[in-house]
């Protein structure tokens, strides 16, 4: 069956979407970064056009070109002379700015906006369509369409046919070599970002009127478009114009297929999440990805040896957290009840660091697990599972999920394992946590005995210190000595006879464990399965939080938890965001964050007064002896 | 014509050069020096690609310490690194013509070779095709200071000794103009590089010895 007035429908949302795809290779194209942040610029621009238009009473004409000419590409400039050049010197860290640089911007939405959503984003389309025979077609399809191939087709010409395209490629490739050869690279790229920042908020302003102006899901709209993308292997503009339009079209016309009525649910998740189940599937599918990804750790982990010995220095973060974490005990019950939220982010927050701390396994898919781990819990217990069980017994479930998930970053990393596990969290955000089949009348309960907040927040600590021993055992032995090896070099690892295979799938399990029961201990905290607490872009918020709290330091983890919930509940919504973003920005000029910053300060104290003495081992010793005499 | 003074270069927490003074004249230079000696390091730092964390690098009366690989490269500095001297995702004739100040034909007389690859890019090509194609652009665009790390790095002897042929010609046409060859084999760098007026050696980030090459004799460094 094909319904030619819903296929036009469907060429609306296709171009919308391939605007914003087009837009996302755009950016790649010129400025050979990925822009993960993309999705929070358009969103940006969108709230900005609301505000000129419906707050200040501008005309929409005057406000497009305000928004489009003015305040996108500015943000593109800013971005560029603050974040991108840099940290270009390194050309590593890049994934974590974008990440930081969308975290700001939201936080700067709900800063600004209150996180409000509104439905009469202005359009700077106009109304009206033409009249092909039965049929309607709209005057904005018409428009986005020309808008479409214009950019495509423009960027094309400019990039494989002139000189100044020649040149932008250059410094795409490589900026240094450009400037040595008399290019204005500084000039080129910020031509690029600004570029690449006007068509995010092009994408944004004719987005919004579309769906629903909201923070979040705006955000994830445009970030599902990145299967687009995927799907023409970031090189193609043709072949991702070609499939956000069919995919547009696919989506509308399934709105009139209607199957048995059980089987309607999954053909209306299907149809409103195509582009989400696009992305997972090309993820899935496609081997890889026509991208360079070195480096997108880079500035994550702190660099330096690990002082061999604990020492008093050592233990003291310990020491102070345990009695910190101890403190809300003696707090009234309303702050009680805030700072039952720290323990179960702690743990969540701690999976990360097992994960893309400990083994370099960039996972921005945390959400997702978290979601499921208290889902299988509410399940087990409206099974007949006691609380206190399906509160354990849940988070064990989500392990053979996390196994499955893990088995694809077997031969990914960098951004692709990065997008990977956005998908999952994306897929199981949308067809599972948004589906009333499966969430619909779930009642949450705290196991007996624990229903006082004072005995639950007891509990929820005994989780964490469950938690914090795994990741002890983890990080210790053999193990911890492998998991390290896999992130310094996966060919080394390979070649030292490390089973890089097996263990990725492990840390992928291990961490989908941990935050399953993180999740479980957040929906036992509520008593409610909230699926907002789940969000896909909720878990792009907690990697760059676990981020600036140094990615492989389960105490910074601890830490940055409690912190999070503390500046959330201590002030208004949105700085926390605006906090965690300026961190994960400037994180390439402090790498391992502020766990890595702490411990080289601690470092600077524990040194005696031989200067490296105490770092030597005996045999170490010796050799300084040796060196000293023969100076002497 | 150019001159180092008490140059200090770092790599985040360790210093690869402690204090080197130099002086670099017109004709051609050998910087000797083991592995991890500083010399690519010293040559990056003269090229803007490293900034120094103190000492000066005064190019033809001017401080360039803190100008910019562009200004430098205005100024006539030239730098062909051991690797990483083309756009890998560019072809050969895009490359020639991002290089090239006139046309590209220069190179093509030179490396012949390299008129067949034209269509190709860059990353597909050997090391030695690579290597070819960086020298190129000392042939085509103009510079009044070459920087030449490590020609035959990684190289079949042949074709080194084919580069070091092309470089001796184009410093013998100049003899107004500096190049600086850092090699760290000092038998095969006296073999291949030509007329060599001068010598300079590094040794773990210091100047260990500096004259002119009638002064070193190549079986005894």
């Amino acid at each position: 069956m094909f319904y030619a007035g819903l296929a036009l429908n469907g060429l609306a949302v296709g171009c919308v979407a391939a605007l914003a795809a087009v837009g996302l290779l755009a950016t790649y194209r010129v400025t050979g970064v990925f822009n993960i942040a993309f999705g929070a610029v358009a969103v940006f621009c969108a709230y900005v056009m609301w505000q000129c238009v419906r707050v200040w009473g501008m005309p929409v004409g005057v406000a497009g070109l305000l928004v489009l000419g003015v305040v996108a590409p500015g943000i593109g400039l800013l971005l560029e002379r603050a974040v991108y050049r840099p940290l270009r010197s390194g050309a590593s860290g890049l994934l974590v700015a974008t990440l930081g640089v969308l975290v700001l911007q939201l936080g700067l939405v709900f800063l600004l906006w209150g996180g409000r959503s509104y439905v009469d984003a202005p359009s700077l389309l106009p109304a009206g369509d033409v009249r092909l025979g039965t049929l309607h077609l709209p005057y904005a399809t018409i428009v986005e369409l020309c808008v479409v191939v214009v950019v495509a087709g423009g960027l094309t010409v400019l990039l494989r046919a002139t000189r100044v395209g020649l040149m932008v490629r250059a410094v795409v490739d490589d900026r240094d070599l450009a400037a040595a050869v008399r290019v204005p690279a500084d000039r080129l790229a910020a031509g690029g970002w600004a570029f690449g920042s006007f068509l995010a908020g092009l994408a944004g302003v004719l987005w919004a009127p579309i769906y629903h102006l909201d923070p979040y899901s705006l955000t994830l709209t445009v970030l599902e478009t990145m299967g687009v993308a995927v799907l023409a292997r970031l090189a193609s503009l043709p072949v991702a114009v070609g499939a956000a339009l069919v995919i547009g079209v696919g989506q509308t016309e399934l709105t009139a297929v209607h199957p048995a009525v059980r089987w309607q649910g999954l053909v209306d998740a299907f149809h409103t999440n195509l582009f989400v189940l696009v992305l997972f599937v090309a993820l899935m599918v496609l081997p890889r990805l026509g991208i360079r990804d070195s480096g997108a750790l880079g500035g994550l982990h702190r660099v330096g040896a690990r002082r061999s010995r604990a020492d008093v220095v050592g233990r003291l973060p310990l020491g102070a957290l345990s009695l910190v974490l101890g403190l809300p005990l003696f707090f009234d019950p309303g702050d009680l009840r805030a700072a039952l939220a720290v323990p179960a982010l702690a743990v969540v927050f701690v999976s990360l660091v097992v994960a893309t701390g400990y083994a370099g396994q960039i996972s921005l898919g945390q959400a997702g697990y978290a979601g499921l781990g208290a889902l299988f819990m509410a399940k087990l217990a409206e099974g007949g599972v006691p609380w206190l069980v399906a509160l354990f017994l849940g988070p064990v479930l989500v392990v053979p999920v996390g196994w499955l998930t893990g088995y694809p970053a077997i031969h990914r990393r960098g951004l692709y394992l990065a997008l990977t596990t956005f998908a999952t969290a994306a897929v199981v955000g949308r067809f599972v946590f948004a589906q009333p089949v499966f969430v619909g009348g779930l009642a949450v309960m705290r196991p007996p005995g624990f229903v006082d907040d004072h005995w639950f927040y007891g509990l929820e600590l005994g989780c964490l210190g469950l938690a914090l021993v795994v990741v002890w055992t983890l990080h210790t032995g053999p193990l911890g000595r492998a998991l390290v090896a896999l992130r310094d070099s996966e060919a080394a690892a390979v070649s030292a006879g490390i089973d890089v295979r097996r263990v990725k799938v492990f840390v992928f399990a291990c961490a989908a464990g941990l935050a399953g029961l993180g999740g479980a201990l957040t929906a036992s905290a509520a008593q409610a399965f909230n699926p907002t607490d789940f969000d896909p872009v909720q878990g792009l918020v907690w990697f760059a939080a676990v981020a600036v709290w140094g990615v492989d330091s389960a105490v910074g983890a601890v830490v940055g938890a409690a912190a999070l919930v503390a500046v959330d509940v201590g002030t208004v919504v949105g700085v926390s965001g605006l906090l965690i973003g300026a961190g994960a920005v400037l994180l390439g000029r402090f790498p391992g964050g502020i766990a890595g910053v702490v411990r080289r300060v601690g470092d600077w104290f524990a040194v005696s007064p031989v200067r490296g003495e105490r770092r030597l081992s005996p045999a170490g010793r010796e050799v300084a002896d040796r060196v000293r005499e023969r100076r002497a | 014509m150019l001159t180092l003074d008490a140059l200090r270069v770092r790599h985040g927490p360790l210093e690869a050069l402690h204090g080197v003074s130099l002086t670099i004249v017109p004709g051609v230079s050998l910087l000797l020096g083991r592995n991890g000696a500083g010399k690519s390091t010293l040559l990056r730092a003269v090229a803007g690609y490293l900034r120094p964390s103190s000492g000066r690098i005064v190019w033809q009366g001017s401080d360039i310490s803190r100008a910019s690989i562009g200004q430098r490269a205005a100024a006539g500095v030239m730098l062909i690194p051991d690797e990483g001297g083309v756009f890998r995702s560019l072809s050969v004739r895009e490359n020639l013509e991002l290089f090239a100040d006139g046309g590209v034909e220069p190179a093509f007389e030179a490396f012949p070779d390299l008129r067949a690859l034209s269509r190709r890019r860059a990353a597909l090509l050997s090391g030695g095709e690579q290597q070819m194609l960086a020298l190129s652009r000392a042939l085509i665009a103009p510079w009044r200071l070459l920087l030449v790390d490590e020609l035959s790095h990684g190289l079949a002897p042949y074709l080194a000794t084919r580069l070091y042929a092309v470089l001796a010609e184009l410093a013998a046409a100049h003899p107004d103009r500096a190049v600086v060859l850092a090699e760290p084999h000092p038998h095969e760098a006296f073999a291949h590089a030509g007329e060599v007026q001068h010598v300079h050696v590094l040794r773990r980030g210091e100047l260990a010895a500096s004259g002119s090459s009638s002064e070193f004799d190549a079986i005894t460094l």
